[in-house]
């Protein structure tokens, strides 16, 4: 009989999942990921995903520039 | 997004599919119940094979209806067989006339009453018994359009009004009358539309944003389950204390039928309430507080369905409910004085389509309803408030906070489509574009692109398969009932979303073996 896992399948970039695996292993204790699946995918457990979203964020908040909205002729702050 | 299967359907059919087997026979005994799943739930293609089953003195084979289909189509057709099974609408049995292939048949609960309800035989009084006593004259469709339209009105502008505002706003809407009622405030707090913040605020959750955006069908269909869950979850907590409650077993069955059966009563028409069960009549308070139904003070042995119940089975849906109550409301300016929530003298102004949306990111909305601006501050950064219009501006930073709570870049293009100003729906018709400003559209998906760096799909993983002919079976039984979401051949495993089906299958396939 094959097994059927409960879990939460990510799919995201291989730079991003690369992260996340940093993310699972420095900061979760190796709690959130289940398994590896392949360049673009991972599985992860259910309720780990919104500690590893909120880390993600954080992680790329540093290495992420704001651009400046431009701003038309008439201010209108 | 098909029309036809919206997300409010989609809500309903969750709930649906989780009853059991014995829950599905009692409610097919109304007829106005199967008549409503039918003419609601299901896709073309399955209303399709019902219609062909109906009056079949003998089952179909699988391989009967394969022939119906071209190949290509072969995977809507088994999504439609799907939902026909998850609902118990058909059963199928080993065929006994083909060797291979299964009998396909409509269950017997079912398909009398579905005969039942076309052919309108019988002494069900499924579809409600029409009041013999007077009726009050002021009582007509548009006296209660406009009630009704105030009571949802009142509960989304809670739903709303709990988004923390800054502290100059804040003052203005201190006094608004009412609001809805204790009980409903309370389910909505429990079915985490809103949650209690700090210092007992209470405050919008994401749930609550993706509810706010919903069309209004949808959004009473959310109310109502929240609500037939809480039913569920008193009962059983009712139970483990030993308390005796009669005839609990039926209870939710009663309350969804009786909610089918009201989708199918006549606006305008007073209904005689002795004609219900017990169960029901108990429901009709809770109904009134949602504004489905309407009963007056001084006759209280009628009941007036609403807009918002007759249309609950109805597919195309109203957009919202302002737009439904619009006519009415407009047509009173008098009493709008008293609409809690408006407060001062907020003349409904045209709510269904009021938005400019200019390339800049520049937005003007020709409203005063204070909902609609609530909402529109859910996503734009709001600048100016006239007395008949609000200018606001949709910034990257307005859109990933919304999209953080939980709003998809979708459903804030799809409410700006939707309530956009006639003129640019002109405009866009004259030169055959898309209404709102392509930049602009692109620029939300972007955003949220940005900000959405990971796709999750909540659902279950196969592996460990026996052999790889086990593994490539259920994997491609997977792909053509449309569940299966990832895989990988070489590892055998994949990914799918939903669980139920794939059981059903490995199960039928065990006994077959």
């Amino acid at each position: 009989m094959p097994r059927a896992v409960r879990g939460v399948l990510i799919e995201c970039e291989p730079a991003i999942k690369s992260i996340l695996i940093h993310i699972d292993q420095e900061l979760l204790g190796n709690n959130a990921i289940i398994e590896d699946l392949d360049e673009t995918h991972l599985m992860v457990k259910e309720g780990m995903v919104k500690a590893l979203q909120d880390r993600l964020d954080e992680k790329l908040k540093e290495t992420y520039r704001v651009e400046q909205p431009l701003d038309d002729s008439d201010h209108d702050n | 997004m098909s029309s036809s299967f919206g997300p409010s359907s989609f809500m309903l059919s969750e709930y649906l599919e989780k009853l059991p087997g014995a829950t599905f026979r009692k409610l097919y005994q109304q007829p106005s119940t199967a008549f409503a799943i039918f003419r609601r739930m299901l896709p073309h293609l399955a209303k399709v094979y019902v219609q062909a089953l109906l009056y079949s003195p003998t089952p179909f084979t699988t391989n009967d209806l394969e022939l119906w289909t071209r190949p290509e189509g072969k995977a809507s057709s088994q999504r439609a067989i799907g939902i026909l099974r998850s609902l118990h609408i058909i059963q199928v049995s080993q065929s006994t006339r083909a060797k291979k292939g299964n009998d396909i048949q409509l269950t017997a609960n079912f398909k009398k009453s579905l005969r039942l309800a076309l052919e309108g035989g019988g002494s069900h009084n499924s579809f409600g018994v029409p009041s013999t006593l007077p009726v009050d004259p002021k009582i007509d469709i548009q006296y209660l359009d406009h009630w009704a339209g105030r009571i949802w009105q009142d509960i989304l502008y809670y739903v709303v009004n709990s988004v923390p505002m800054k502290a100059d706003e804040g003052g203005r809407r201190g006094g608004a009358g009412g609001g809805p009622k204790r009980a409903v405030r309370e389910l909505l707090k429990m079915g985490g539309l809103v949650r209690e913040g700090d210092g007992g605020f209470v405050q919008i959750s994401e749930h609550g944003f993706n509810f706010l955006l919903q069309e209004a069908n949808a959004q009473v269909w959310t109310l109502l389950l929240l609500w037939l869950e809480a039913a569920d979850r008193n009962k059983a907590a009712a139970k483990e204390q030993g308390t005796d409650i009669t005839g609990t077993p039926i209870d939710n069955v009663e309350m969804l039928s009786f909610l089918f059966m009201l989708a199918s009563l006549e606006l305008g028409r007073a209904y005689d309430t002795s004609a219900l069960t017990d169960t029901r009549k108990n429901m009709l308070p809770a109904l009134a507080d949602f504004g489905l139904i309407y009963i007056d003070r001084d006759r209280p042995q009628q009941y007036y369905p609403t807009r918002l119940a007759t249309t609950l089975t109805s597919s195309s849906a109203l957009r919202s409910v302002s737009a439904s109550i619009d006519a009415a409301t407009k047509k009173t300016p008098g009493d709008a004085g008293s609409l809690g929530t408006t407060g001062e003298n907020a003349p409904p102004a045209d709510e269904n389509g009021g938005i400019v949306v200019e390339t800049n990111y520049r937005i003007y909305a020709y409203t005063s309803s204070p909902l609609q601006i609530a909402i529109l501050k859910l996503f734009c950064r709001l600048h100016m408030r006239f007395p008949n219009m609000v200018t606001a501006r949709l910034t990257r930073e307005s859109v990933r906070e919304a999209i953080k709570d939980g709003i998809t870049a979708n459903q804030i293009i799809e409410y700006l489509a939707a309530h956009a100003h006639p003129q640019m729906v002109r405009a866009a018709a004259i030169k055959g574009t898309s209404v709102l400003p392509p930049t602009v559209v692109d620029q939300i998906r972007l955003w949220q692109l940005e900000s959405q760096r990971m796709l999750k799909t909540p659902g279950f993983q196969f592996k460990d398969f026996e052999s790889m002919e086990e593994y490539r079976q259920l994997a491609d039984y997977a792909a053509e009932v449309g569940v299966l979401v990832w895989k990988d051949d070489r590892k055998g495993t994949f990914f799918v979303s939903k669980v139920e089906q794939l059981r059903e299958f490995m199960r039928s396939r065990k006994k077959g073996n």
